[in-house]
């Protein structure tokens, strides 16, 4: 995880434990933070990063997410997985 | 090929065949931006491709046509009018889809030049049709996120159940014996982390058997960070749509640690056949209810869009093809057979009458199934017309005629690229070069260019038709001596002076585009129509205008034949090259020394083929004026083949030679006739008159 002026980088692949520490660390942060980006190569490992984000959005709208707003993420582990987030359109 | 590249192969071709359909579809929607119905039709194929390109880690297709579909569903959710200008980039992104797809299948590094820009383009596009930078970023205020609860319950379970079936179809696309599609539906406790369960744990144990996956997270239930706990399950509802090998019992051993309450499992009906190809009209527009999942209904909506049509492989139906030949010759055989017809029997004559007409008809049937419109290759063509008109700045009108007419679709699969390069010659140098030299010649400033299919004499011809200034003869003629193509010694009628622009090597453009002007196509749309049995005419009137027809057989696999006989061998001629059958009088034939025997028609010396000759047959030698002359047109002029005697005229089924025979230049196939005999057929082009004749009169 980096923290780059107001961009947080993240890895897709963290353990349940790292979601926990992650999410502690955007808690207090979340109303500096304008952009979280994802490091190249990383696969979703769990589900609760991905509710992690999604709460995070829907908490400050501001933030920029493009990793959620692609709506579709593709592994040969998982095959093809969508989710939907909307807005007024759609996302996936 | 494993199943897994079976179930890719298949989804890479639909998605070529939903980039064709919108190439073709975009166009329709330039020239009537206000439909949106077709804009809805667009969008679902776009959409539809989204999940393939994805489903196969296409990604940077999946990204862009991501993008692209929301500029798509903007529009068609609005109703909005599309600006010319934005109009012009849904055109080119769709440009971009074709060429992105092309990278992807060959695994190139390199995207096309246009990407970025194009992206970029539809990125600004959405961002400014909703006034923020981000989708997300449409609420006055960060309390009203939450407020859309409403909203969601109202567009979620829609896009879910639609993403569902969707899903559910490609599946079916894909579906072959020995795989099952299931549709699993979990609705979760919010302590399933407590109790081990991840969602994307239990997708990777049903992917570990799957031949595909696809699983879908409505996210509405996760709540701010506020209410947000990391060990709670905030995502309750998940569906899967899972293609695989598994029975219903080995799926279900992934389900053991989750309570009963909490999974459905629903094994779902696949297709009869082993793929279905109507899934865009399964997709449920907004407007319209979503269909809901219950028992025993969940592809009720898919049975009935999947009913009308099956696919089939070609080479299958070549076989039946082949067999249903077999079929006539020995019904042809039984029919025509001595011994048979002496036998006095009402009941067997009229079996073999019955037989007959059956024949026939599994015939034609059979025959129809290779029969496809000819309007999916027009619609093509409204794209080459549209882009050749903007590179050449000539304002034109399209006239489409006969899209019903039906064509062998072997031929099709052929005819677009020598179409393409007539329709692009016709506006580049068919057409006058400006408005005023049209205005100039009291002529309005739009071309028109007219596309037509229709039937003649039991051949298809399709011919591409320009108002332009017409082909200047002497133009042609000049160029074909320059070049040394003639002499300038010949006596040619207009048909043959308009042959010389398809040889290789001419034209009579003063300048050369990238769309034509090269001498390099028309040659080679004449080499890929002869391919096809079939034949270029031209018509021309100097400053009305040039028609290019191409004439085609119906079918690649029944030729219609002129069987004519020579010392008691059967010859099959096309009927397709005759021009017309007659006996000479004696004072129309003649002999030039050191080229031959010619006969006299209307002022043109033909030359005489005997075609006891050109197979070197035994036979009493008669002089033309005692047998029949059939006149056919080739690419070198006419010939007149001298015969014994006319058999008749027949449809036949053509078998390819063996390997000796395939070396004879003047044979093109071979036929078995209902007597059992083996006929063989004249490649006509290939007759060359045999010099000085012993005998002839005057």
């Amino acid at each position: 995880m980096e923290f780059d002026g107001d961009a947080l980088t993240i890895d897709l692949s963290m353990s349940k434990e790292e979601i926990k520490e992650f999410e502690a660390f955007v808690r207090p942060r979340i109303d500096y933070i304008d952009r979280i980006e994802i490091v190249d190569g990383g696969i979703l490992k769990s589900s609760a990063l991905l509710a992690l984000l999604m709460s995070l959005k829907k908490t400050r709208r501001e933030l920029i997410i493009p990793f959620l707003e692609k709506g579709v993420t593709v592994s040969p582990a998982y095959g093809t997985i969508h989710w939907i987030c909307h807005d007024k359109t759609r996302t996936s | 090929m494993t199943k897994q590249e079976q179930v890719k192969a298949i989804f890479i071709e639909e998605a070529g065949e939903i980039i064709e359909k919108l190439d073709v579809d975009i166009i329709r929607f330039e020239e009537n931006a206000g439909n949106f119905d077709l804009l809805n039709e667009i969008f679902r194929g776009v959409h539809t491709l989204k999940g393939n390109a994805n489903a196969f880690g296409f990604t940077r297709l999946g990204e862009f046509v991501h993008h692209f579909e929301d500029v798509l569903d903007h529009y068609r959710s609005t109703k909005e009018e599309i600006e010319t200008h934005h109009l012009e980039l849904i055109v080119s992104s769709v440009d971009v889809i074709k060429e992105v797809m092309v990278c992807e299948l060959d695994a190139l590094p390199d995207l096309p030049n246009e990407y970025e820009g194009c992206l970029e383009g539809i990125k600004s596009l959405i961002a400014s049709k909703k006034g923020y930078p981000s989708s997300f970023e449409t609420q006055d205020s960060i309390g009203s996120f939450s407020d859309l609860a409403s909203e969601f319950g109202l567009e979620c379970p829609e896009q879910y159940e639609n993403g569902m079936l969707q899903s559910i179809e490609m599946m079916r696309t894909a579906h072959q014996a020995g795989m099952q599609i299931y549709r699993i539906e979990l609705t979760l406790d919010s302590d399933a982390y407590k109790r081990g369960f991840d969602h994307l744990i239990f997708i990777g144990l049903l992917a570990e058997k799957a031949l595909s996956i696809e699983s879908f997270f409505p996210l509405e239930s996760v709540p701010t960070l506020e209410n947000f706990a990391e060990d709670t399950n905030h995502i309750t509802k998940m569906g899967i749509i899972l293609l695989t090998t598994q029975a219903l019992s080995e799926v279900e051993e992934n389900f053991e640690f989750l309570f009963d309450h909490e999974y459905s499992i629903k094994p779902i009906e696949s297709s009869p056949e082993p793929v279905a190809v109507p899934k865009r009209e399964v997709v449920v527009p907004k407007t319209q209810s979503a269909p809901k999942a219950s028992p025993g209904s969940d592809t009720s909506s898919l049975n009935t869009a999947s009913k009308s049509t099956i696919r089939i492989d070609t080479f299958k139906l070549d076989e039946l093809f082949d067999s249903v030949g077999e079929l006539v010759i020995a019904q042809n055989f039984i029919a025509q057979n001595e011994k048979i017809r002496l036998i006095e029997d009402e009941s067997i004559s009229r079996t073999i009458e019955t037989l007959s007409k059956i024949t026939k008809r599994i015939q034609d049937r059979v025959m129809s199934l290779r029969m496809v419109a000819i309007r999916d290759t027009f619609d093509k063509m409204k794209r080459v017309v549209r882009d050749t008109s903007k590179k050449t700045g000539k304002e034109l009108h399209l006239n489409v005629l006969g899209e019903e007419t039906e064509i062998d679709k072997t031929m099709i699969d052929s005819l677009s690229d020598p179409l393409i390069h007539i329709i692009r010659n016709a506006i580049d140098h068919g057409l006058e070069a400006d408005a005023q030299e049209r205005l100039n010649v009291g002529k309005k400033v739009e071309g028109t260019i007219t596309l037509r299919a229709y039937h003649k004499s039991g051949s298809i011809v399709i011919s591409v038709s320009d108002d332009g200034r017409g082909i200047n003869k002497e133009k042609v003629l000049q160029k074909a001596i320059e070049r040394g193509v003639i002499t300038g010694d010949e006596n040619l009628s207009d048909s043959q002076i308009f042959g010389l622009i398809l040889q290789p090597g001419f034209s009579t453009a003063d300048t050369i585009s990238d769309l034509s002007g090269r001498g390099v196509g028309l040659d080679v749309v004449k080499t890929s129509i002869e391919k096809l049995r079939g034949k270029i005419e031209i018509e021309s009137r100097e400053g009305e205008g040039t028609t290019l027809s191409m004439v085609l057989p119906l079918t690649l696999a029944i030729i219609d034949g002129m069987l004519v006989q020579t010392a008691g061998e059967i010859y099959i001629i096309p009927t397709l090259s005759v021009v017309e059958s007659f006996r000479p009088e004696q004072e129309i034939v003649h002999v030039i020394k050191g080229q031959g025997e010619f006969v006299s028609m209307r002022g043109q010396h033909i030359p005489i083929i005997r075609l006891s000759d050109v197979f070197t047959l035994t036979t009493d030698r008669i002089e033309p004026w005692e047998g029949i002359l059939v006149c056919v047109e080739t690419e070198a002029g006419r010939i007149a083949i001298m015969v014994d005697e006319l058999v008749g005229r027949q449809q036949v089924v053509i078998k390819p030679l063996g390997k000796s025979l395939a070396k004879l230049r003047e044979i093109s196939g071979g036929a078995i006739l209902g007597s059992g005999d083996i006929a063989l057929i004249l490649n006509v082009d290939e007759l060359r008159p045999m010099i000085e004749a012993p005998h002839a009169g005057n």
